[in-house]
């Protein structure tokens, strides 16, 4: 379970206060989104989640399973069971996709005292997933993401999550940059990945990834509060009357 | 008006070392009276220093101070066991080994194939053999290359070794030739090695030399290596230098003399690490129409290590196409040196240059100088050069961590991602693995 207690956050850099007192639960095995306007701290809050270190926590906390993250490295929350899913998935020219994965897979599970795959059995295992996301393997022996259309380096950040095997994935405007078909795909890919153990925190800017990934919760931020919550319903809402009621509210 | 200037320590040893040793170097009377002029050259202009432009940013004669004893007939025991540990990834390679240890040749320890077209020798062999008809190996740095040299000299002076390959017109090298120049034993000391390839029309080659040291060899070396290289008309070579020792006090002077005849195609790499005060250089001129240069390199340096590449590529010709990717990782207070000259001669009109050297910087403590050096006097050309230094990517950094990827092992994997452009460069793949796993395990010693 996902709690975030009266969360206020700064970027470092710029002193300047993005989240402003966030409450938010997210109980093991709901899928719970977050809409809001452009600027609203949407992405800053997947990447405090995450562990960047531009931004400050100056206030509250982030619990994961009882246990306050906020202190913990990036690299220490993806062996808790944290992933994020990028909004602009990183190219890394020189080390090939497959060289990551499994350098990824046995860091994390080396912390989680598992066993490191070996070379079949992550093979196995990649292209199983991959098989999937109608991921070529040959295109994972090139190197992470570099030339790979948006729609490539969606299904490559879903195909990280999935073999990361997560228990709390945060999605950054997933939808961005897909067209139909690849947000059909890397819908399917997030759904099966769906469980009663698993929890996700779905972020975007539109309603039309809700119809794919539907959610059990739906939450309003805007100038770095939640200002609403409700169920699927209200990404419907939101559909219709804009973000607009949300400006007022700050004016 | 000529300046008597003060020897160092290190000129006056090397200066008596050669009177004491002389006698004692192959070749007949022909070929001393070329050591003796080299070494000539040498007594009057001493080891060159910050005054003299090309060596702005190295100043040797401050840099080495002391000479080590310069190294002849060593017979420091050296069995195939230690040949294997002291290569490393490049024992891993299918190639043919011409050996040698402290600057002398070893039998025992290579494996050559006799190949109809290729001949291998030891340079000492054939001096001591041709009496002076070869005096020339020494003589000649290379076509187009400058015949005024002092680090050349000393190495003219001094060479006690290396190898001589020739391939006929039409003939290809079938395995990789690696010539494997190690430091062993505990005796410090000074070697002068000299290697010089001729490679005929329409042939091929791959050849690779390896720098390299015993572990428990002496804490301190000084190697002065010159490799001599002709490419003749359609000829197609691939040419790897990897110069990585285990840090200590070791000073790496190399010098390559490169001519490329027409349609020619070379490939030259170079990989430093664990040198801590190394000089490249690197003479490059195209001697014929429509030749391709691609010459690419890594230096890896930490602690006070300085590491200094510098290339001349003489484009005296028309429609010649050159390239050139250098790429430096420094930590700690390294310094790494990149001064790229391309001269591009009147009548050298469709010459297609590029140039790009890029640095990693690792801590707020290291530095590195870029000097690029166009000199067009065609018109006609298209020519580039850039130059970049930067510090690891943080966007990246977190990308990686975020995946569970602990902070040491993605700085390696994005090192890694940073030298990668100019590792891939190398064609053959064994060859690469070796290059990649030696740079990897130098990644890896960061303590």
């Amino acid at each position: 379970m996902l709690e975030i207690k009266n969360l206020h956050a700064r970027i470092v850099e710029e002193d300047k206060p993005i989240l402003k007192g966030i409450d938010l639960v997210v109980p093991t095995g709901e899928v719970h989104a977050i809409m809001g306007p452009n600027g609203s701290g949407k992405s800053t809050l997947a990447y405090i989640l995450a562990g960047r270190d531009d931004y400050e926590v100056t206030e509250g906390d982030i619990l994961w399973n009882g246990e306050s993250i906020v202190e913990m490295e990036p690299d220490e929350r993806a062996a808790a069971g944290v992933f994020l899913a990028f909004q602009y998935p990183m190219e890394i020219p020189g080390v090939a996709g497959l060289t990551f994965l499994r350098t990824a897979v046995n860091a994390v599970r080396k912390k989680r005292d598992q066993d490191e795959l070996t070379t079949p059995e992550f093979m196995k295992l990649v292209k199983q997933k991959a098989g999937e996301l109608n991921i070529d393997i040959e295109m994972l022996k090139r190197p992470v993401n570099v030339g790979f259309s948006g729609g490539e380096k969606k299904r490559s950040e879903i195909l990280q999550m999935s073999m990361l095997e997560p228990m709390l994935c945060v999605l950054d405007e997933t939808d961005s940059g897909l067209d139909i078909d690849a947000l059909k795909v890397v819908s399917d890919g997030v759904n099966a990945l769906r469980s009663p153990e698993r929890s996700m925190l779905v972020i975007t800017h539109y309603q039309r990834l809700l119809n794919h990934i539907v959610p059990d919760k739906v939450h309003v931020l805007a100038h770095g509060k939640i200002q609403r919550s409700g169920g699927k319903e209200l990404a419907l809402e939101l559909e219709k009357s804009g973000y607009a009621e949300f400006s007022e509210k700050a004016a | 008006m000529s300046v008597a200037v003060m020897k160092t320590k290190a000129e006056t040893s090397l200066d008596e070392d050669f009177q004491k040793l002389r006698d004692r170097l192959p070749g007949g009377s022909g070929v001393l009276a070329v050591r003796n002029a080299a070494h000539q050259l040498f007594a009057e202009r001493g080891l060159p220093h910050r005054r003299i432009e090309e060596w702005k940013y190295t100043d040797l004669r401050n840099a080495m101070k002391e000479a080590l004893p310069v190294s002849i007939g060593d017979e420091t025991p050296v069995t195939i066991a230690d040949l294997i540990v002291a290569l490393g990834p490049f024992a891993h390679v299918d190639a043919q080994r011409v050996v040698f240890v402290n600057g002398n040749f070893r039998k025992e320890l290579s494996s050559v194939d006799a190949q109809s077209g290729v001949s291998v020798e030891s340079l000492a062999d054939k001096l001591e053999a041709s009496g002076d008809a070869d005096s020339g190996l020494l003589g000649e740095f290379g076509e187009g290359a400058p015949d005024d040299d002092v680090i050349v000299a000393l190495n003219t002076a001094y060479s006690t070794d290396g190898t001589v390959v020739q391939v006929e017109p039409g003939a290809k090298i079938e395995k990789p030739l690696l010539l494997v120049y190690m430091r062993a034993g505990r005796e410090a000391a000074f070697t002068a090695v000299r290697n010089v390839i001729e490679v005929g029309a329409g042939a091929e080659a791959q050849i690779i030399e390896a720098f390299v040291s015993l572990p428990g060899a002496a804490d301190a070396g000084q190697a002065n290596a010159v490799t001599r290289i002709s490419v003749a008309d359609g000829a197609k070579v691939a040419h790897a230098k990897c110069a990585a020792d285990h840090g200590g006090q070791v000073t790496h002077l190399g010098n390559w003399a490169v001519h490329l005849g027409k349609e020619a195609q070379y490939d030259g790499f170079q990989l430093t690490q664990g040198v801590s005060l190394a000089r490249h250089q690197i003479f490059v001129t195209f001697g014929g129409e429509n030749a391709r240069l691609d010459l690419s390199g890594i230096f890896l340096g930490r602690n006070n290590d300085h590491i200094d590449t510098t290339l001349v590529v003489d484009h005296a010709v028309p429609s010649c196409e050159s390239r050139e990717l250098f790429k430096g990782v420094l930590d700690d207070r390294a310094r790494g040196i990149f001064q790229g000259k391309i001269i591009v001669k009147q009548i050298a009109q469709k010459t297609d240059g590029k140039q790009m050297s890029q640095a990693l910087l690792l801590s707020p403590d290291a530095e590195f100088d870029s000097k690029p050096e166009l000199e067009i006097f065609a018109d006609d050309v298209a020519c580039g050069h850039g130059a970049t230094c930067m510090e690891l990517d943080h966007d990246l950094m977190f990308y990686c961590r975020s995946r569970g990827i602990p902070e040491d092992v993605a700085r390696v994997l994005l090192i890694e991602s940073f030298i990668g452009e100019a590792i891939e460069k190398i064609e053959d793949e064994a060859v690469r693995e070796a290059f990649t796993a030696s740079a990897v395990s130098w990644l890896a010693a960061k303590k």
